[in-house]
């Protein structure tokens, strides 16, 4: 909603103009449905479409393995409309709104060859349900290793800031202790992507009380230490919950050369690091005594601006509102830029007034919807020509 | 809290004052378009060269058959589509139906231009989900339009979407200060409120009613999801209306009694003239309030563990009905006419009777009726384990200072009072309603 692109306008204008030309198409219920097979060897047959229109397709498998089946533009291989895991012997529907084009399924049973169906051409001008050329593995393979760097370059930053996080606290001197756990801490918070990827290192480092109580030995890393911080807890027992902090990242660091986060959470992530920060950062949960998840909210948008940086060039040509990603974005961060105290602490979200609270709520929740579409369009996904 | 009236309806079934049936046409422009129109215009191959596809958002509602899906509706058990389109909102003088929720929400809007946005977007959804159809396809360009909980094609049964402003919009944030209707204040405190800010006023209110729970909740969901950068939830209240018993008679609340018995005619345009629909020009009334109704919500908690300790007899004093019947204590009918002048001391109707306060039926207080709608809320349990449960008062009033205020100064201290305990809602005005498709919530206030 930030910033109305005219393009949005323009497809509205088409569509409306489509729908008086054909009078309102009809609905699912009432459009004829196509029966398509296929097995190992044969991607459906000719199908013919009166008008374009609202259509479902009843696709069977007929071969002995599970199978996709993607209804794709044969001349670029773009993608309508998609059926995955699509048991041997099943019939699934698959529903779009057919435009004028030329169609072809495509048919990707597993441990054969793909096999393309017939070209079907639907004739006259209507818009239908767009198709997006599909990102492939290979896409996304490159920025998956430069994730990793980044990841590798962040996890020594990381490494650095909490060996002097727990020289703070074994000096005893817990103000400095605190500022430079803020520091780890954000720190940290950038690498959103790559937490699943962590494994239980994530659980070690950046762990929450919830499961195990604030009392727990179990429960170690950032949140422990910032409990026992801002709870007054002895240096005593601070410097072994330090440590261990300090020693765990390292473990991390050392780990993770040669790891690889799965290609299917680049795009997943996108809005995946800010849903969560919307669930335990924005509602104040993960506040165990500093009163800097806003600051944690902007570290989780740094973390998801450089994946949006890595997709940057394949999302451009297929997701018209990416630039209302980052207007919405930069207004979620412009929101929360304005809690920063002067004395480089935060305004926790507790003591935020009203009026605060809601705007950047909304920013929030606004900006996801936003984001929400690049996991279905960077999802990879196999092509006639690579598979 | 009831408001009595000398014309009583019984079980009037208004759909809607005197709109025409409007068949949907290409929605407007979304406020949001991310997930549904996120694919339009992206990389368009197949289609039509040069031309950007994709639905924008209020096509939602464009693929589809209305009729079809009031049919549909009718053979589900469900009830028919209420027309949207109309010089009222439609959701104002129908009879309670089962489900509805109340939500008030702050605007988060950044302009008067997003402001204009989000109540654009709030009638798109609303004109689709009270028409019902099936959302738009995405294919592979995001997640679904739609949540699914009522399967694949959205019912309306009989849903109504009820969209009002509150006093705090008309600050400084949209340039609207001047436009603020004449009677539109914060909400009064009374003697025996016990009023929490957190469940009080708002910028904007919500109405949601329909014949199930799970139509009102998918439609919440829906506008919430669409209007997500324009609009903060602050509260809300979910209730329901039950259905009357014995059959023929009037919804009762949790105390037992009928709630809303008399009401001015629905039928009668005289009447709602007088009391219901605002009237520009007079008192100072801006000219874009045509066509509105000021809309009070309180929230209000009934401690039913103490109620049910006492005895019926003086339940029905407190009331000045009878508890199983629902007839007034000196007549034979639900809808008998008390004869307050032939009882001028209380003797049979006590004078601090709820009903004889509330409307005491009288020319002079004919003026200050106003049209009652109620539904039960249940919330779960209180910090001491008794239910909470209790009462969503709504009415509807030309002015609330003569109407909603004066019966409910004359209710001060009624016996009733022990009982209860009003603890939230506010002061809106209900929009004037949506006339046609070119047409959206608040065109000539934000104009």
């Amino acid at each position: 909603m930030r910033t109305r692109g005219l393009l949005a306008a323009a497809a509205s204008a088409v569509f409306a103009a489509a729908v008086t030309a054909c009078g309102s198409s009809p609905p699912p219920s009432s459009s004829s449905s196509t029966a398509i097979s296929f097995n190992d060897a044969a991607c459906g047959s000719a199908w013919h479409l009166a008008r374009p229109g609202w259509h479902t397709f009843e696709i069977t498998n007929r071969a002995d393995n599970g199978a996709e089946v993607d209804l794709t533009n044969p001349a670029n291989g773009a993608v309508y409309d998609e059926l995955e895991n699509i048991g041997p012997g099943t019939t699934a529907p698959m529903s779009l709104d057919v435009g004028s084009g030329k169609y072809a399924f495509l048919c990707l049973v597993q441990d054969f060859d793909p096999v393309t169906g017939p070209t079907v051409t639907v004739s006259g001008h209507t818009a239908g349900t767009a198709a997006i050329l599909p990102i492939t593995y290979n896409d996304l393979y490159s920025l998956d290793k430069e994730y990793g760097q980044y990841t590798e370059s962040g996890l020594q930053i990381l490494a650095r800031d909490t060996t002097r996080l727990a020289a703070d606290v074994r000096g005893r001197n817990l103000a400095a202790a605190k500022r430079e756990w803020l520091t780890a801490h954000l720190q940290y918070e950038t690498l959103g992507a790559a937490y699943d990827a962590f494994g239980t290192y994530d659980d070690e480092i950046d762990g929450r009380a919830d499961a195990v109580g604030v009392n727990s030995p179990k429960w170690t890393g950032f949140y422990r230490l910032e409990y026992g911080l801002w709870h007054g807890q002895s240096v005593h027992e601070l410097i072994g919950v330090a440590d261990t902090l300090n020693l765990d990242v390292h473990k991390l660091l050392g780990w993770w050369p040669g790891q690889q986060i799965p290609l299917l959470d680049i795009g997943l992530r996108t809005h995946e690091i800010l849903e969560n920060a919307l669930e335990f950062q924005l509602t104040g949960h993960d506040d165990y005594g500093s009163g800097t998840t806003l600051a944690t909210t902007l570290a989780n948008i740094q973390g998801t601006r450089y994946l949006l940086s890595l997709l940057h060039p394949l999302l451009v040509p297929r997701y018209p509102q990416l630039p209302e990603v980052y207007t919405g974005l930069s207004l979620l961060q412009s929101l929360l830029e304005k809690e920063r105290l002067g004395n480089g602490w935060w305004v926790p979200v507790s003591s935020l007034p009203t009026a605060a609270r809601q705007q950047i709520d909304a920013a929030c929740g606004q900006v996801l919807q936003e984001l929400a579409p690049i996991a279905s369009i960077a999802e990879p996904r196999n092509t006639a020509h690579e598979f | 809290m009831s408001s009595e009236s000398a014309e009583p309806t019984e079980g009037a079934k208004v759909t809607g004052p005197d709109e025409p049936v409007n068949p949907p046409g290409p929605g407007r422009r979304s406020f949001l378009r991310g997930m549904v129109g996120g694919v339009a215009g992206g990389v368009v191959v197949g289609g039509i060269a040069g031309a950007a596809t994709g639905h924008a958002y209020g096509a939602s509602g464009t693929g589809t058959d209305p009729a079809a899906a009031a049919n549909l509706a009718e053979l589900e058990g469900r009830l028919p589509a209420v027309p949207f389109h109309g010089k009222h909102q439609a959701g104002i003088l129908p009879q309670p139906k089962a489900a509805t929720a109340v939500i008030s929400f702050n605007a988060t809007a950044e302009s008067r231009a997003e402001l204009t946005e989000l109540f654009q977007t709030v009638t798109d959804r609303a004109r689709f989900l009270t028409a019902g159809g099936t959302p738009p396809p995405v294919g592979i360009g995001g997640p679904s339009s739609d949540s699914g909980t009522l399967g694949p094609t959205v019912i309306p049964d009989g849903l109504t979407v009820t969209f009002g402003v509150g006093p705090t919009l008309f600050d400084d944030r949209y340039g609207l200060a001047s436009r603020l209707p004449a009677h539109l204040t914060p909400m009064k405190s009374f003697p025996n409120d016990n009023l929490d800010p957190a469940q009080c006023g708002g910028d904007l209110i919500l109405q949601l009613t329909a014949g199930h729970e799970d139509v009102v909740l998918h439609a919440l969901r829906d506008i919430a999801k669409n209007a997500r950068g324009g609009m903060q939830a602050n509260w809300r209240i979910d209730g329901f209306s039950s259905p009357a018993r014995p059959a023929g008679t009037v919804p009762r609340n949790q105390l037992g009694f009928m709630d809303g018995i008399a009401n001015p005619s629905v039928e009668n345009p005289k009447e709602l003239n007088e009391l219901v629909w605002v009237q520009p020009g007079a008192a100072g009334e801006p000219s874009w309030t045509a066509g509105g109704s000021y809309f009070v919500v309180r929230l209000i908690r009934m401690f039913v563990e103490f109620w049910d300790r006492v005895d019926v007899y003086e339940q029905q004093l407190m009331f000045g009905r009878y508890r199983d019947s629902g007839y007034p204590l000196d007549a034979q009918g639900i809808y008998a006419t008390p004869d307050y002048a032939a009882d001028p001391t209380g003797d049979v109707i006590p004078l601090t009777a709820h009903m004889r306060l509330a409307n005491p039926r009288t020319l002079q207080t004919a003026s200050s009726r106003i049209l009652r709608r109620a539904w039960s809320y249940d919330r779960g349990l209180d910090q001491v384990g008794d239910l909470d449960v209790g009462l969503v008062f709504t009415c509807y009033q030309q002015d609330i200072k003569r109407q909603f205020e004066t019966v409910q100064t004359r209710l001060i201290n009624e016996p009733l009072v022990d009982y209860i305990s009003p603890f939230g809602g506010g002061y809106f005005l209900a929009l004037p309603g949506v006339v046609d498709n070119s047409d959206y919530f608040g065109r000539a206030l934000l104009a």
